[in-house]
């Protein structure tokens, strides 16, 4: 299991050494998002704007409108939980001649249900519908530490405004470290031909386990990790829809608007197949400790049990 | 350098006719914001900004941040005027296709940000500002906000952040109208006080009642209260403030929405509405008919003429008249530039030095030194080659350039050529030298046919009337086409200047809007009299015209 904050954080001052113009943003959470690690070797470059969300994102507008690349940290709930007029209108909107929107890349942690004990009012499960729904923004929730990185480094060489979602406790490794990331791809982690399995961030390892454990039972499920989910990859998308016939999608966050929705809208366009969608049934979480995220998890059907489950029933649905 | 006074006068009226031409236009827009602001735009855009229109992305450039974007037709007709991009460009205003959105948008070269959701503006100023610091540049911020804004928290959040991270290369400007969308800010959400009636004017008067400034001051930030109408505060304000080094200045700007139009002024109905066409014309004319008092300190007490200065200031006079004689071209003599130049630490308040001498190509220079804002030679003294050299050394200095022409004199043919540069033309209506005499006659036709002749010259500055204006007179010399005023003893001669002048003041503005009325009969009969009447829903200002147009027999 390794740590997604730390990981990041390790990335940005690799990044902040090779190029100066990448300042880093925080809002009282820099310790816990391990970017005050940045700030101690870039103090220049590190900015502490205090509990006050809505400034850290216009601040960062206006450094990266100065020429900056900007990254700008905190939980998810408190950037597009709380700020999303200071996102749509001070960095997605703003768009210099030839460019579409400001270089902010807002990254996050605490997405999702996984958040535990905070409870219900930490735990964000609409970001992805938010932020998927303004335009000039591109939305990752890399899978474990492997995607944090590159993807990080990623969003510093590619101008723009992002969003990266990582997740508050430690993630097992689901990728190989010569992975390559590209915006609008999506993996394919095993291929099969009976289901299709979508996921992103930590249900991608739920997505291979029900996949394994399908696999005793001789179905042979396809998993795509759709840690771009947007753009989303419409094409790899399709070619699992003709080849397997039938998608089931399974994410940390509400089904409404989330990943699932985006393979949903991609799918019914190009070759539409049974889809169902596994994810907070538009229903808030609750506290649970850290040896009960699996519990809150399996209350919202987000378990790789559950997944198999799906699947099994889906197949039988198959047009 | 000088202020600058009459160039960003008078690009100040060009910005506000054409807020009026593009929110006509449009059918909407928000031209009471974009008024209220429209003499701190001037003082940025004319004198401080450092800009090339031509080359907006310009590193270095200073960076001006409409933080309150919906007075984006001031923003654009400012750049309009600054050459970024032709002025007929403002007839798209918000419509579709169109760079001029109807908040500023950085589709728009030139345009810093993206306004309109309050708030917001004064956080991306301060990362621009720590851009600024990181690169070692030394351009500056410049950030104007809203006082209705101010009821948005994260300007607070801004204003601790400036403080913390020292961002003295950041100006915020307070637009403080007293008027938001739905009603005065301080019923709304006060800044200073809450205000129980509708008396916008208990606000202004009580000092006491203030307490924005100390809002700022006690979030660390230096603290500069201005009237924001009065180019020369709005000058030396922003001077102080650059030179403060180690934490933020905001000047806070005492302002009146919709100003320059009487109908708009302290109007909250002028916050996001656009004026109709039928009354545009009336509105164009009402505009050019600023006007400014002078008085003339020579009038006054001679052995005390620091005490005259803050008699003068105090009474709120628009600018200082000084009257330099020499005893050669006038009998008399007064004083020449040392006074001038000891006169100056007194006040920012502008200084019209009006020289009475001979040779003034040798002396122009002392009296710039001296702190002159503008300057007036006498055509009696001149010649095309001489007064050039003049023109040419003020305009370098920004002080305004004057011309006088004595009773017996007429405009000389050599000066046509300067017309259309020439800030202010003084029309004698005495013979200079002695105070005390009464206003020629003569004067008001003449100084008709001038208008006239200054008109088909593309004269855009000011005829000044000087010697015998009295309260009895000065209706008409206004309507004989003279918009400032020197007043001798009529003024400093009193006890109580600030009334005075006052008394001066509503004198002009009861034949000012008898022309208007005259305008509106000729423009649209009756019907248009009364609409433009009725627009006047602030204070006692309806009854007051009403009266005017019933004498006129218009109603």
């Amino acid at each position: 299991m390794t740590d997604m904050r730390t990981e990041y954080s390790k990335t940005l001052i690799e990044i902040g050494r090779e190029n100066p113009n990448v300042v880093v943003l925080g809002a009282d959470t820099t310790d816990s998002l391990k970017t005050s690690g940045f700030g101690k070797e870039f103090p220049d470059r590190f900015f502490n704007v205090g509990i006050a969300e809505g400034n850290l994102v216009s601040l960062s507008a206006g450094l990266a409108a100065s020429g900056k690349t900007s990254f700008a940290s905190t939980y998810a709930i408190f950037l597009p939980g709380r700020a999303v007029d200071q996102i749509r209108n001070g960095i997605a909107y703003p768009s210099p001649p030839g460019k579409k929107g400001l270089n902010v890349k807002l990254v996050v942690s605490h997405g999702g249900l996984s958040v535990g004990p905070d409870g219900g009012s930490h735990q964000q499960i609409e970001d992805i519908a938010i932020m998927r729904a303004i335009p000039n923004f591109r939305v990752f929730i890399p899978a474990d530490t492997f995607a944090v990185s590159k993807l990080t480094r990623l969003m510093s060489k590619e101008y723009g405004p992002f969003y990266m979602r990582m997740a508050r406790s430690q993630t097992p490794v689901v990728h190989s470290p010569s992975q390559e990331f590209q915006i609008g791809k999506g993996i394919t982690i095993r291929d099969g031909n009976d289901c299709t399995i979508a996921a992103c961030g930590i249900t991608v390892r739920m997505a291979l386990e029900a996949a394994d454990s399908l696999q005793q039972e001789g179905i042979s499920c396809r998993v795509l990790d759709m840690f771009s989910v947007k753009p989303i990859d419409a094409e790899l998308l399709e070619k699992a829809s003709r080849e397997t016939g039938c998608i089931v999608t399974c994410e940390e966050h509400n089904i409404l608007g989330g990943m699932g929705s985006a393979v949903a809208e991609a799918v019914s366009e190009r070759y539409p197949v049974p889809i169902r969608r596994i994810g907070a049934q538009d229903m808030f979480g609750e506290s649970a400790r850290d040896d009960e995220i699996p519990l809150l998890l399996e209350k919202h059907g987000i378990t790789s049990f559950n997944i198999a489950k799906q699947v099994k029933e889906l197949r039988s649905k198959k047009l | 350098m000088g202020l600058n006074y009459y160039q960003i006068k008078k690009n100040v009226l060009k910005a506000r006719k054409l807020v009026i031409r593009a929110t006509n236009n449009a059918g909407s827009g928000h031209p009471g914001g974009s008024f209220s602001m429209a003499e701190i735009l001037g003082c940025l855009f004319y004198k401080y900004l450092k800009y090339d229109p031509k080359n907006p992305t310009w590193e270095d450039r200073d960076r001006l941040v409409l933080s309150k974007g919906h007075a984006a037709p001031g923003l654009f007709s400012n750049m309009a005027v600054a050459g970024y991009f032709p002025k007929s460009e403002l007839d798209t205003l918000r419509k579709f296709g169109s760079k001029l959105q109807g908040h500023p948008d950085l589709k728009c070269p030139g345009v810093e940000f993206c306004g309109g959701s309050l708030g917001t503006g004064l956080s991306y100023s301060v990362g621009i500002a720590l851009a600024g610091k990181i690169d070692g540049k030394n351009y500056h911020v410049y950030t104007i906000m809203g006082d209705g804004e101010s009821d948005e928290g994260q300007v607070w959040e801004a204003a601790m952040t400036a403080a913390k991270y020292k961002v003295d290369n950041l100006t915020a400007f307070l637009d403080r109208n007293f008027i938001q969308q739905d009603s005065y800010t301080e019923k709304i959400m006060p800044l200073d006080e809450r205000l129980d009636g509708d008396d916008l004017s208990e606000m202004w008067k009580d000092a006491s009642r203030w307490k924005t400034g100390d809002k700022w001051r006690s979030f660390g930030w230096n603290v500069i209260e201005i009237d924001g109408h009065r180019i020369e505060q709005i000058d030396a304000a922003i001077a102080k403030a650059n030179a403060t080094k180690g934490i933020p200045t905001i000047i806070i700007s005492r302002t009146i929405k919709g100003k320059a139009v009487e109908h708009m002024e302290d109007n909250p109905q002028w916050h996001g509405k656009a004026p109709d066409s039928d009354v545009v014309p009336i509105i164009y004319d009402e505009l050019d008919s600023q006007f400014m008092i002078a008085p003339s300190i020579i009038a006054g007490d001679m052995t005390n003429l620091e005490n005259e200065v803050k008699r003068c200031v105090a009474g709120r006079a628009d600018y200082i008249h000084l009257d330099v004689m020499d005893g050669q071209f006038v009998p008399n003599k007064t004083f020449d530039h040392t006074k001038i130049k000891e006169l100056r630490p007194l006040t920012v308040i502008p200084f019209d030095s009006h020289l009475m001498i001979n040779e003034p190509v040798k002396h122009v220079r002392d009296y710039v030194d001296a702190g002159s804002d503008m300057i007036t030679v006498h055509a009696e003294v001149c010649d095309e080659s001489s007064f050039g050299e003049i023109h040419d050394f003020l305009k370098q200095n920004q002080v305004g350039v004057g011309l006088a022409i004595n009773p017996s004199t007429d405009l000389p043919a050599w000066s046509y050529k300067f017309i259309p540069t020439l800030d202010q033309l003084i029309v004698m209506s005495v013979v200079p030298g002695q105070s005390g005499q009464k206003y020629i006659e003569a004067t008001h036709e003449k100084m008709r046919s001038l208008k006239s002749v200054l008109n088909d010259n593309k004269f855009s500055g000011y005829i000044e009337a000087d010697g015998g204006v009295t309260l009895d007179n000065i209706g008409s010399i206004f309507a004989d086409g003279a918009r400032a005023f020197v007043g001798g003893s009529a003024i400093i001669g009193q006890q109580d200047v600030r009334g005075t002048i006052r008394e001066f003041r509503n004198q002009v503005m009861k034949t000012r809007r008898k022309l208007l009325l005259d305008k509106a009969n000729e423009l649209g009969g009756t019907e248009l009299v009364k609409k433009w009447i009725g627009l006047h829903i602030v204070g006692e200002k309806k009854d007051q015209i009403k009266k005017i147009a019933q004498e006129a027999g218009y109603l």
